[in-house]
């Protein structure tokens, strides 16, 4: 009890400093924050595939893409239409693709899985780039964000402070809503799952549509994230739908470490600043994509979580004899 | 929409090269799989580097296929071999997921370095000679290339049944597979085994490499165009089932050929349309064994 009381602490800590980074930081700085928050969504719901119930999927971005795709569609094709609408069609939308995909390839495990999704994340790439007349194919969409409607005042969402605190207060609470996830039964569930399934099954637990279940949350919770990524950028290409954006968050999730819940969100830091920097000094940032792959898999398994809580485990034994459960406590373990 | 009648045969025989092709491909990624339970994204990758070492042997030797024929799948075998000495033989013990990252950082490392190399941009292969001219077959008028990439195909897909069920070699492969301690116990060194056939899989994704140049032109993005494909020959034709690959690079090498030619709008959605069909009625492929 007393970890959870912590982790509040540090989430209402870092709620409170996200709210003056926009007095702090310069517009381009707030920029990639925004988009920083709106990746760690997504990391965060791939983490819940591949380090809770430790399905490796090839396809996340496809709920990604399609999220951000719905949102466009939608804010183009229907005049009028509320933030609070888009947002709400596209997460619905991507709950049916999630139930429905998910009843096909969940049958399978491992590398099967793995290929499976990636097949179908090229179908929805192949369907975007094709279907013109509603995607734009290789052009894209272009939107204008639409104000929001509180009820009793209307506030214009056109500067990026203004989005910026939406972002912070909306995906902000969609990441610490997927962290009560973890600590719920469902949540628990499904850990326990991957550690045995056989088990759980003997003990009465339907294994199969608690897989199903997860896959569409976190199918859901990337189409929020892909909704946002469209309303912040004001644009969406099919480059959200494509495997490059699968790989991409498989190496945020990776670099982050898969073995903590707030590993993927430093991931999302570091490979966003990564990303920026990177391709400013360089057009070969696919090759450093793929070095970092190789050098973590090889020497960094476990990631940069994985290398601070070492760190920290080892510095709690030099404090207290019970330092060494504590730091364990915070891993993905049941 | 609909095309006339004497175009059929024409698309028959471009389906039955493609599906040539997408067996060359498909076989060495379901070997692999089949044996050492890796899903090598990276073998995409090696067979397009096969197309550019093979671009540059017949650049200075204009015509002279063969010799890349030869020396392709070599180099292919040595660079195969060492991947998995060095790399995924370190990471194994971690693991699916780590042994996926690792050919799947490998794809992109070799395709930012066949850039880096030779350019991003598409490269013609002139084969010229023999092979490069045409024939009169049914009465039609029919390029050679495509009908060799067939044969190809064919005597790929019989030596590796002799090699796998007729000869000593294939005992020891099948039985490494089977149960490896045992095999290991037996005086077989599996490790050996697995890097064989890690680097004969690398070395046949060379071979269709090098056969796919002149017909797909060799450009950056030939390492994906065909990994999805390949990936869903294996899906169909189930995991690691050789006479499955063969029955589905066939259905899918049809299908793209005739859908471009009936649903010109719709080719590319039959392929998954076929996948998903499969999944649903027969979730381990059509020769998959049942999990």
């Amino acid at each position: 009890m007393k970890q959870k009381n912590i982790s509040i602490i540090v989430i209402i800590g870092l709620f409170v400093v996200g709210f003056i980074m926009p007095a702090v930081l310069k517009q381009y700085y707030l920029n990639m924050l925004t988009e920083i928050i709106i990746i760690a969504l997504f990391a965060v719901s791939y983490n819940l595939l591949l380090g809770y119930a430790g399905l490796l999927s090839f396809g996340h971005a496809a709920f990604f893409g399609l999220g951000a795709f719905t949102t466009a569609v939608s804010i183009i094709h229907i005049p009028g239409l509320s933030l609070w609408s888009a947002v709400l069609i596209s997460v619905l939308m991507t709950v049916v693709a999630g139930f429905v995909l998910g009843s096909l390839l969940l049958r399978h495990k491992g590398s099967y899985f793995a290929l499976l999704t990636l097949a179908f994340n090229a179908l929805f790439y192949a369907v975007a780039t094709k279907w013109h007349s509603v995607t734009g194919g290789d052009d894209g969409l272009s939107i204008t964000r639409p104000n929001m409607d509180l009820g009793f005042t209307t506030l214009s969402l056109s500067s990026l402070t203004s989005f910026y605190y939406l972002t912070l207060v909306i995906v902000g609470l969609a990441i610490v809503f997927c962290w009560y996830f973890t600590h719920t039964a469902m949540g628990r569930t499904v850990l326990l799952m991957r550690e045995n399934e056989e088990r759980m099954k003997f003990l009465g637990y339907n294994t199969n549509i608690s897989r199903l279940i997860l896959f569409t949350f976190t199918g859901a919770i990337a189409g929020l994230a892909g909704s946002f990524y469209t309303l912040h950028f004001q644009f969406v290409s099919i480059a959200a739908i494509s495997v490059d954006m699968t790989t991409a968050i498989v190496l945020v999730v990776f670099v982050g470490g898969t073995k903590t819940f707030w590993g993927p969100i430093l991931g999302a830091f570091v490979y966003t600043i990564l990303q920026n920097y990177l391709s400013n000094i360089t057009d070969r940032w696919p090759l450093f994509i793929g070095l970092i792959f190789i050098l973590m898999v090889l020497f960094i398994p476990t990631g940069l979580s994985g290398v601070i809580m070492n760190i920290k485990q080892r510095f709690w034994r030099g404090k207290e004899n019970g330092g060494n459960n504590k730091a364990a406590a915070e891993e993905v373990t049941p | 929409m609909c095309g006339s009648m004497n175009e059929i045969p024409v698309f028959f025989l471009h389906g039955l090269a493609y599906a040539g092709l997408l067996f060359l491909v498909s076989a060495g990624l379901t070997l692999v799989f089949g044996m050492m339970n890796v899903l090598n994204f990276a073998h995409a990758a090696m067979y397009m580097l096969g197309a550019y070492f093979s671009y540059s042997i017949l650049l200075r030797f204009t015509g002279q296929i063969w010799l890349s024929l030869l020396v392709c799948p070599v180099i292919l075998f040595v660079i195969g071999a060492l991947i998995e000495r060095f790399l995924l033989r370190r990471v194994h013990k971690f693991g699916h997921v780590q042994e996926l990252l690792l050919t799947f950082g490998l794809a992109y490392v070799i395709t930012e370095l066949v850039k880096w190399s030779w350019g991003n941009y598409p490269l013609a292969v002139n084969i010229g000679g023999f092979l490069g001219s045409t024939v009169q077959i049914i009465g039609i008028t029919y390029p050679v290339y495509r009908i060799f990439i067939f044969a190809c195909a064919i005597f790929v897909g019989v030596v590796m049944a002799l090699i796998l069920y007729k000869t000593r070699l294939g005992i020891i492969l099948r039985a490494s597979v089977n149960d490896n301690e045992m095999a290991n116990a037996l005086g077989v060194n599996v490790p050996l085994v697995f890097m064989g056939v890690f680097a004969f899989g690398a070395a046949l994704s060379g071979f269709a490499g090098v056969i796919a140049g002149p017909l797909l032109s060799t450009f950056p993005g030939m390492a994906q165009e065909i990994l999805i494909d390949a990936f869903v020959v294996i899906v169909v034709g189930g995991f690691g089932s050789l006479g499955g690959a063969i029955i589905a690079s066939f259905l899918i090498g049809e299908l793209q050929s005739f859908g471009v030619l009936f649903f010109p709008k719709l080719s590319i959605a039959l392929v998954y349309l076929l996948m998903a069909v499969v999944l649903i009625i027969k979730p381990s492929g059509l020769f998959g064994e049942e999990s």
